[in-house]
């Protein structure tokens, strides 16, 4: 019964889409939440590196992260703009293909004549004059190539070989590359986003908890072999015993946060960023923003990202086909969840891990994949029918089960 | 069936992150809510560790790059109170090289704290000794200290600035927005054993410095300006004296001097009065140079011309029941006359044809009784009272340059008005600010105010000037091979106790330009309180003449009577 109905369900996105969808307006309330936290990140990264641009020599000039993410924000929300005009179907077509060009991109990346080492992880490709970090877009690719399996495969994701282990292994093989890097931050996200992906494609529970030990003894050799993540592992576990040494981060990102109390001590303010906060502009934006905002700016911040979750799971579920309710869906997962683990890492809730806050961390590759992520989500948004046209749809698909 | 399952698992999820979100938001409350005040406290005491010093000062030099004003590193020394064994020692030691009383040194290393400024700024000497004490817990940290290299020269206008580096007086002060360096930072930090705090292995930032000014001072100019000037104010045995130079043409200030003089240095032990800038703050009756100014309302206004017939009187003419005296018992002269004989009564009589309206009304516009609006702080805007207060005499008295107070700055301005053509200038003496990449920031262009009579009055009132410096009462500001305009003055003080007119004390001065047949330099002396000789022009016209001569021929302004020059030397 479930398996016809599912059959069913498939059949809008083997015709054309209906012209109804081209009339539907984008969500205009994920696109403002998306761009108040982009401009709040622009406010906070000049704040944060403002003291680390004029002093440093190279940089010189106190605007330098200003302008670069100025830059990189107008270009991402131009390509927000056009992919939230392309119709999302064509992610399905091109799923295959993009995960060919990230895989290609990944090896490069490792080679050491072509990647750019920056703090002892190869992450950077540099294109002319600008550098990227593809470990930004193996994420999207990643929901955007699950959606097109889960899509195809629906009916047969209930099996743990065929429906199950195909997508695993794929996932597998990506989150190996990036391992190679190293980038365990983004494994991490990935991997949740793919768990959440396939238990919302009806992939049986039992199944996925198989996985769980997989996951386990990986991430168990994994810091057996580096002794950086041990020590960091340490440092989480007791974050006081050495505050100059790994757990020093964590211990004052933790300061920031109580200094800035309710009310915060004032954009500028802060002197947490001056020496003891570290990377205040990039991954801990937040303890930045704590300090100096207090707990109603990082409070707005969760608030913000909370409605964009809920308001990015709507948009899915309004959405006619189910590749489009799975990417929205992908996409809505992937921005959250790296919020949470970012928040929980600045807070001391997990080990430290390297993964910047979507749209408010400086930084152009993350942004700009976000920014389109939020793109596609509008695509999707407008693929949808108010009202009495959706009954009247799902009536008709009745009908066409019932013959 | 699995639309309904796939809804199901979607809210799981959604409900998933949501208390993703709750527990973040809930340790967010922890942090900055419940546990707030134990963090913030335990970053104070962190915070406690850095040590804020203040960045470098930018300098300030002349039109031609000559540095006036610069920052020099000099030694700083602070303690780190529990890194020191015997505070008692330590202090015996520093004491005679610091210039600091022991039991106040001692009492600074008792202090339970982590640092601890014992003496800033030392002089290099001071720095030399103490390096070779080497004392444990005692540590040196270079800082900026203002130093000006010429001395005195020019310091009532660069002002000076305090041992926190801010600008307190002149242009120290009024640019200090842009001279001040970032302020930077020191921190303490562990050393390797992690338990004394000393430091050694301090991170500095490395601070961006202030701005740089380029003034219009030319330092030639002002230290012939500040010699002659000096000079004078001695050989009268007067109380002081001012002297400013403008170029007309844009109201940039060549030189501006007050003597006596003081040293920008060591400012710490003289009284305030000493560093007033009072080429621009005080005011003074001007007497006679205002005759000036009502000669050119008169001739715009054409009340009068050079050669309108004025009568004398004889010298004495009654003025609302007061008497109004001349040197001279002058018969029918000319109105230009009335100027280069400097007489009072056919001044007066001029003034009182122009009425008070319109004196008024081009007092007002050649800049009395406002400020200048120099870039120069605590300017004055002299006396000059509204025309509905004036008394029955009030108008024969402003004509003669009595009843109304006008500083150096405002006279010499009106002068340059005159020289310009007409044109009012606003002056100014910062003409570039440059960052410390030497990119320039600013840059200042002249500012014309406004025109105050027309080219053909300016004309005519130079020629009645130039004819005050060939015989009249200004012949003493005479410049060798130029045309010369300009008019003496010599003003009665208010005797502060009686409240009349003082029979000893004066002011006297000499306003004018030169060349006459186009002006480079406006110039003005002011004398107060000459002993022996008090005329305007015997007592300043003569610095007049030795500063113009020295600076037109050092800035090579070409003669203007060249034909003489060429059968001169052929002879």
């Amino acid at each position: 019964m479930s398996q016809r109905s599912a059959g069913t369900l498939t059949l809008p996105w083997s015709t054309p889409s209906p012209k109804a969808t081209k009339q539907v307006t984008f969500d205009h309330l994920l696109l403002i939440v998306t761009v108040t936290l982009a401009l709040v990140g622009l406010v906070m990264v000049f704040s944060a590196s403002a003291v680390v641009a004029g002093e440093n020599k190279r940089f010189h000039d106190s605007w330098y992260f200003l302008k670069r993410q100025l830059a990189w924000l107008a270009f991402g929300l131009a390509l927000l703009h056009v992919v939230s005009r392309i119709d999302y179907v064509w992610w399905k077509r091109l799923a295959l293909p993009l995960l060919g060009l990230i895989t290609v991109l990944l090896v490069l990346v490792l080679i050491p004549s072509v990647g750019v080492v920056v703090k002892g992880a190869r992450r950077w490709l540099h294109l002319g004059p600008i550098s990227i970090q593809p470990v930004e877009m193996v994420k999207l690719i990643t929901v955007i190539y699950l959606a097109a399996y889960l899509a195809k495969k629906e009916d047969r994701i209930q099996s743990f070989r065929d429906g199950l282990m195909p997508a695993v292994a794929v996932v597998g093989l990506l989150s190996g590359l990036v391992l190679l890097e190293p980038d365990l931050g983004t494994i991490v996200v990935i991997g949740l986003v793919t768990a959440g992906m396939l238990f919302l494609g009806g992939a049986r529970i039992s199944h996925l908890f198989r996985l769980v030990p997989v996951a386990l003894v990986a991430m168990a050799v994994l810091i057996w072999l580096s002794p950086y993540r041990w020590k960091r592992l340490l440092a989480f576990l007791d974050p006081e015993q050495d505050p100059t040494g790994s757990g020093f981060q964590i211990h004052q990102s933790l300061l920031a946060f109580g200094s800035g109390g309710l009310f915060g001590v004032g954009l500028g303010e802060g002197k947490q960023k001056l020496f003891f906060l570290p990377e205040a502009h990039t991954d801990f934006v937040l303890a930045l923003m704590g300090e100096e905002l207090g707990l109603v700016g990082t409070g707005v911040i969760i608030l913000l990202f909370a409605v964009f979750a809920i308001r990015g799971f709507q948009i899915a579920a309004r959405a006619q086909m189910p590749f489009g309710r799975y990417l929205g869906i992908g996409i809505t997962l992937l921005i959250a969840a790296q919020a949470i683990i970012n928040a929980s890492v600045v807070t001391g809730l997990l080990p430290t891990k390297g993964l910047t806050l979507p749209f408010v961390s400086y930084g152009g590759s993350s942004l700009v994949m976000s920014l389109v992520g939020v793109g596609i989500l509008l695509n999707i948004s407008r693929d949808r029918q108010a009202g009495q046209e959706e009954m009247r749809q799902r009536s008709g698909r009745g009908g066409v089960r019932r013959q | 069936m699995a639309g309904s399952l796939s809804r199901g698992r979607r809210y799981v999820l959604l409900l998933l992150l949501l208390c993703g979100f709750g527990v973040v938001l809930f340790r967010l409350v922890t942090l900055q809510v419940l546990q707030a005040a134990e963090l913030s406290a335990q970053a104070d005491r962190q915070h406690q560790k850095t040590v804020s010093l203040e960045g470098a000062r930018g300098r300030i030099v002349d039109r031609h790059g000559k540095i006036l004003a610069m920052n020099v590193e000099v030694q700083s020394v602070f303690g780190v109170p529990n890194t020191v064994d015997s505070p008692l020692k330590t202090a015996r030691q520093l004491s005679p090289i610091l210039h600091v009383r022991t039991d106040e040194l001692e009492r600074k290393l008792r202090q339970d704290r982590r640092f601890v400024w014992l003496a800033r700024k030392l002089d290099p000497e001071q720095g030399r000794r103490l390096d070779r004490l080497s004392l444990d817990g005692i540590g040196v940290v270079m800082e900026g200290r203002r130093f000006y290299p010429k001395g005195p020269l020019l310091a009532h206008v660069l002002g000076f600035s305090g041992m926190d580096g801010e600008g307190l007086e002149g242009v120290e002060h009024r640019y200090e927005p842009y001279l001040h360096g970032e302020k930077r930072m020191m921190v303490l930090q562990r050393d390797a054993l992690g338990h004394t705090v000393f430091p050694k292995g301090m991170m500095e930032r490395s601070p961006t410095p202030g701005h740089s000014l380029t003034l219009t001072i030319d330092e030639v100019i002002q230290y012939i300006v500040e010699r002659e000037l000096e000079d004078a104010v001695s050989r009268a045995r007067a109380k002081s004296g001012t002297m400013i130079v403008l170029d007309p043409k844009t109201g940039a200030v060549l030189a501006m001097a007050v003597s006596p003089r003081f040293d920008p240095n060591a400012v710490s032990a003289l009284s305030p009065d000493r560093w007033r800038n009072r080429a621009l703050t005080d005011a003074y009756e001007p007497g006679s140079t205002m005759k000036a100014m009502m000669a050119a309302a008169a001739i715009e206004e054409r009340v009068v011309s050079p050669n309108t017939m004025v009568f004398g009187e004889h010298g004495r003419m009654t003025v609302a029941n007061t008497v109004i005296h001349d040197h001279e018992r002058l018969g029918w002269i000319s109105f230009a006359q009335v100027i280069q004989k400097s007489s009072n009564i056919g001044a007066a009589k001029t003034g009182m044809a122009l009425g008070e309206h319109r004196l008024y009304r081009y007092l007002q516009a050649f800049g009395f009784g406002q400020r200048t609006e120099i870039d120069l702080p605590g300017e004055g805007v002299g006396l000059v009272r509204d025309p509905k207060d004036w008394g029955r005499r009030s108008v024969a008295s402003i004509s003669i340059g009595q009843e109304i107070g006008v500083t150096p700055l405002q006279m010499v301005s009106a002068v340059a008005a005159i020289a310009n053509n007409g044109m009012l200038m606003k002056p100014y003496v910062v003409s570039e600010i440059r960052d410390a990449d030497n990119h320039i920031i600013r840059q200042v262009p002249p500012q014309t105010k406004r025109r105050v009579i027309s080219p053909e009055t300016a004309r005519s009132v130079t020629k009645i000037l130039e004819g005050v410096v060939t015989d009249g009462t200004g012949t003493n500001a005479a410049i060798p091979g130029f045309r010369v305009a300009g008019k003496t003055g010599t003003a009665q003080k208010i005797d502060p106790r009686t409240g009349a007119y003082s029979a000893s004390r004066f002011v006297a001065s000499f306003a004018g330009y030169a060349p006459a047949g186009n002006p480079q330099l406006a110039m003005i002396v002011v004398i107060d309180e000459p002993l022996g000789d008090t005329q305007g022009g015997a007592v300043a016209a003569p610095v007049f003449s030795r500063v113009g001569e020295q600076v037109l021929s050092y800035l090579g302004v070409p003669s203007d009577a060249p034909i003489t020059l060429a059968m001169a030397s052929r002879q």
